[in-house]
């Protein structure tokens, strides 16, 4: 297990060069720059702010001192927000957006996996019917969509929660419903499928054999069998959740990650954009391999490479 | 070792992610503010000299003040750090009288020294001020903020590091002395052969270029280069020592403080207005010891900043929230009467009047325009209205056939039917526009344009050659995908091919490649804003000069160069200058480089309990201003539930 964990975070070294070198380069080749904006800003003004950016020095050496930075931490000011290090906005966001995730994910797994438990029991059935229909009307209804429904349902015809904003357990309630409601209904498809797939192996007919009864049948026996699927699906998903939500977070006013990549990358915020790419392939990166480890706890058979 | 971990991985995962969601429910709340606002997207800074956007205006009008202070009621100028301001008998020569009582939130007092320092620090080239020209007004401003040298000018150079014994964030050391010679060179220089530069050459030649310096200090010559290229081993420029920058010595800038509280400027020519603009927020002082120990950012920090205005920075949440609290030390304490306020950086419209609806703030100073109607039909007392020093317009390019011909300029914006566009299309929020300087401007009347005048539109573009649009090439529109933009450009374009037959193509680009285009002049024709500086038609006109940094449409004219440019910065007299003003318009309206469309308004809901919030074109709203009505508060509040 250890050299399975030091051959990952080599390949993980390997990778955040070649993802961060891809970006560095893409975003200077993009029109336009860090300075960039509505007025015009005189020529002698625009070579300034270049310099003061470190934009003026040769590309070898923006590259070279951009990773001798990296190399300790550093990912330097802001371009768009000098008030503030990368490392600062990435400190701020990230536990706003990871614990808002957590919060959807913890919603999303009970919510998920219980609709496909019933789901797969009831196959057929109304139960079954209806949990589908709306796991799939929840992936298919776009995020914004959902929240405008629910803050006009709980905020303005039911006053329940605050429209927006940061600050009190009151203004996580709504966002972490929105944010997990379509995963909740990919869980609930996929170990729906799961279930389904395992209760016809011969094990759980020897289970039921022996006599024990549907519930302990399922949540004992058939309910890890089942679970492997949600596994892989989470990874990638506890990644994307964690970094933070663009459409929810401006929209309930959340100062979390996720509106930074999209907007760096437009503003040509060079540093913050480096910043918020390393934040993606690390999480995601981490999120893989913890992934892969728990195959292996949950199921013994699989062999770590 | 594996079994024990299988057994116990559910229930870590499980105490994980409770901890987690713990973690995320248990933050510390903060008491609420006598007074909560949205302050639209995260400011970009709160150092007044880099800072552009109404937002961070809003803020730093709190954190520091000026020389003088506007009044929100009709902008005139009010005292501010100094008490008293004369002009001399040529009006070229302003004095200020400092107040004895301005004091820095650290109890010091605030000396025209600081703004001398404030000042030489928002006109050096290093810290590349976009406002750094707001002070050209001055004497020998803008060939230090520019870094021009002539040989026989006083100059000071600045070493790389900061003298001994010098806060680690101070300037270089300097040297002064006389320049006796000067001559650049360009490493692989890419100009040479060519005759003509694109923009963007020009750029790559100008970080090639080494500056060579040859100053006489204290009677003994030595050499000085500046410039990136200068690190570059070339034998050439051996014999020079590097230094960070040479400018000609601040001393012949005409900024003086002879005593501690007196300040004279030296303007280059009468300026009137120059009073007022010493209230614009990126010419307030800042505190230069801590600027210098701290450094860029450290200095903003709210455990760090020393301002010298009303309110002093408590808290700052990165796109969360900004918190201001009264500052004891402001020497206008006693009539400042909110003692906490909040700042909520709040990205979208439609959230903010959420947040507003549900009575989590009390003032969102911009409302989206989608909804206007339907709050306007509501018939409520808390939405506002304000005219707006703005306008929104189309540029041409006029370098480009067919549009070098000024008739069929004239004869696209006679095709367009603005009432119709901003009741039917944009519905509501803007005024038609009928001039290029938006109205409000006391004393100035802007001459009268853009009618919708479909058959002289016809008439005009036949006359050039294109009876009915035919032989027309199709044009294209550039607009930054905005929605707003996009709306507008659609009917513009219908308006356009029903009327006079002409066939555009609408071209939608991501904001930063439509800035690059409109820069380099790769467009038909764009969409454009402008929000004015200060209150004269002067913020909406000098940018069409030629060559001017935000012309961008390729047109230049000779008359109206010279009124702009001589001519009126001259005319002592305030009524003369404003009819050569309008005599500027004029040209710019008759040759139609730009079409006017409409004045977007200012919309803005704010509860009748705050008080002190005037409506005027600038959209300045001074927070030490306010004061809330706290029986209105109460009977407003009292049937709902409290939060």
């Amino acid at each position: 297990m250890i050299a399975f964990l030091l051959r990952r975070f080599m390949w993980f070294v390997i990778t955040v060069w070649a993802v961060q070198s891809l970006s560095f380069f893409l975003v200077r080749l993009a029109p336009g720059g860090p300075f960039t904006q509505e007025r015009n800003v005189p020529l002698h003004v625009e070579l300034a702010q270049r310099a003061k950016l470190n934009l003026d020095v040769p590309l070898y050496e923006q590259y070279f001192g951009y990773f001798g930075k990296l190399f300790r931490f550093d990912l330097g000011i802001s371009d768009r927000q000098p008030d503030f290090t990368v490392n600062e906005i990435i400190a701020a966001g990230f536990p706003v957006s990871a614990s808002l995730g957590v919060l959807a994910l913890l919603f999303a797994v009970a919510l998920g996996l219980a609709a496909g438990i019933v789901s797969a029991v009831f196959r057929g059935r109304g139960w079954d019917v209806s949990i589908m229909a709306a796991a799939t009307l929840g992936i298919a209804v776009p995020s914004f969509v959902v929240a405008s429904v629910v803050i006009i349902l709980f905020v303005f015809v039911w006053p329940l929660f605050p429209a927006a904003g940061w600050g009190e357990p009151a203004n996580l309630v709504l966002p972490a419903f929105c944010l997990g409601a379509p995963y909740a209904a990919y869980i609930a498809r996929l170990s729906r499928t799961g279930m389904l797939e395992v209760l016809s192996q011969d094990y759980i007919r020897t289970a039921y054999a022996k006599g024990l009864s549907t519930r302990a049948v399922v949540l004992r026996h058939a309910l890890r069998g089942a679970l492997l699927p949600v596994f892989s699906f989470l990874g990638p998903a506890v990644a994307g959740i964690l970094t933070g939500s663009l459409v929810i977070e401006k929209i309930f006013a959340i100062p979390g990650l996720g509106v930074h990549l999209l907007n760096a990358a437009l503003q040509r915020d060079f540093t913050l954009m480096l910043g918020m790419v390393l934040v993606y392939t690390t999480v995601l990166y981490s999120m893989n391999t913890l992934v892969d480890l728990s195959y292996r706890i949950l199921d013994p058979r699989v062999e770590l490479t | 070792m594996q079994a024990i971990g299988r057994k116990l991985f559910p229930y870590l995962a499980a105490i994980l992610l409770l901890l987690a969601a713990y973690f995320a429910v248990a933050g510390e709340r903060r008491a609420p503010a006598d007074f909560t606002f949205v302050n639209g997207t995260e400011i970009k800074s709160i150092d007044p000299a880099i800072s552009t956007g109404q937002p961070e205006g809003r803020i730093i009008r709190a954190l520091f003040e000026g020389l003088v202070n506007w009044d929100p009621r009709d902008l005139s100028s009010t005292p501010g750090v100094a008490a008293r301001w004369e002009m001399s008998e040529d009006s070229r020569r302003i004095t200020f009288h400092l107040r004895d009582d301005a004091l820095w939130s650290d109890g010091t007092p605030v000396t025209a020294d600081d703004f001398v320092y404030s000042y030489r620090r928002l006109l050096d080239p290093l810290t590349a001020a976009q406002y750094a020209y707001q002070l050209y007004y001055v004497v020998g401003a803008e060939k230090y903020n520019r870094g021009q040298v002539a040989v026989g000018d006083r100059v000071e150079i600045e070493r790389f590091d900061p003298p001994s014994g010098a806060p680690p964030h101070a300037r270089g050391e300097l040297l002064r002395g006389t320049l006796l010679e000067y001559a650049e060179a360009f490493v692989d220089d890419p100009a040479a052969g060519k005759t003509e530069l694109s923009d963007d050459e020009q750029r790559e030649r100008l970080r090639r270029r080494v500056r060579m310096y040859t100053i006489e200090i204290d009677g003994e010559a030595r050499r000085f280069k500046t410039g990136v290229a200068a690190f570059r081993d070339e034998p050439e420029f051996d014999a020079y020592e590097p230094v960070k920058q040479v400018l000609v010595d601040f001393d012949t800038v005409g900024i003086r403080a002879p005593d501690d509280r007196t300040l004279i400027f030296e303007l280059n020519n009468p300026a009137p207005y120059f009073v007022s603009l010493t209230g614009f927020y990126p010419l307030y002082p800042v505190h230069r010891e801590t600027v210098e120990r701290f450094g860029s950012p450290d200095w903003m920090r709210p455990e760090n900043l020393v301002g010298n205005g009303p309110y002093r920075l408590e808290e700052r949440a990165f796109r969360d929230y900004i918190r201001l609290a009264k500052s004891e030390t402001y020497w206008n304490a006693e009539n400042v009467k909110l003692d906490v306020i909040d700042a909520l950086a709040v990205e979208s419209n439609v959230t903010a009047l959420n947040m507003y609806e549900n009575r989590q703030v009390d003032w969102t100073p911009v409302v989206p325009t989608v909804i206007l109607p339907e709050l306007k039909k509501q018939d409520r007392d808390d939405l506002r209205v304000a005219p707006y020093l703005t306008i929104t317009y189309f540029r041409f390019n006029v370098t480009r056939s067919p549009l070098t011909d000024a008739r069929v300029r004239r004869a696209l914006s006679l095709a367009i039917d603005r009432p119709e566009i901003v009741d039917k299309i944009m519905r509501g929020g803007r005024t038609a526009a009928t001039s290029f300087v938006p109205i409000g401007i006391e004393g100035y009347e802007s001459p009268d344009c853009c009618q919708h005048d479909p058959e002289e539109a016809r008439r005009l573009l036949a006359k050039a050659g294109f009876p009915g649009g035919k032989g027309m090439r199709k044009l294209t529109l550039l607009h930054n995908a905005s929605e707003d933009a996009e709306k507008l450009c659609q009917a513009v374009q219908f308006q356009w091919h029903d009327t006079l037959g002409v066939e555009v193509e609408l071209v939608r680009q991501e904001w930063g490649t439509y800035q690059e285009k409109v820069r380099n002049l790769e467009y038909d024709v764009a969409i454009a804003g402008w929000i004015g500086d200060y209150v004269d038609p002067n913020t909406f006109l000098d940018m069409f000069v030629t060559g001017g940094g935000n012309n961008n449409t390729g047109w230049s004219h000779a008359e109206f160069d010279a009124i702009i440019k001589e001519r009126a910065p001259r005319e002592r007299d305030p009524e003369k200058r404003l009819a050569l003003m309008r005599q500027a318009e004029e040209i710019l309206l008759a040759e139609m480089p730009v079409v006017p469309l409409y004045f977007p308004e200012r919309n803005y809901l704010v509860r009748t309990y705050v008080k002190g919030l005037h409506n005027n074109i600038l959209d300045v709203h001074p927070l030490h201003d306010l004061w809330i009505d706290e029986a209105e508060r109460e009977r407003q509040t009292a049937p709902r539930r409290k939060r």
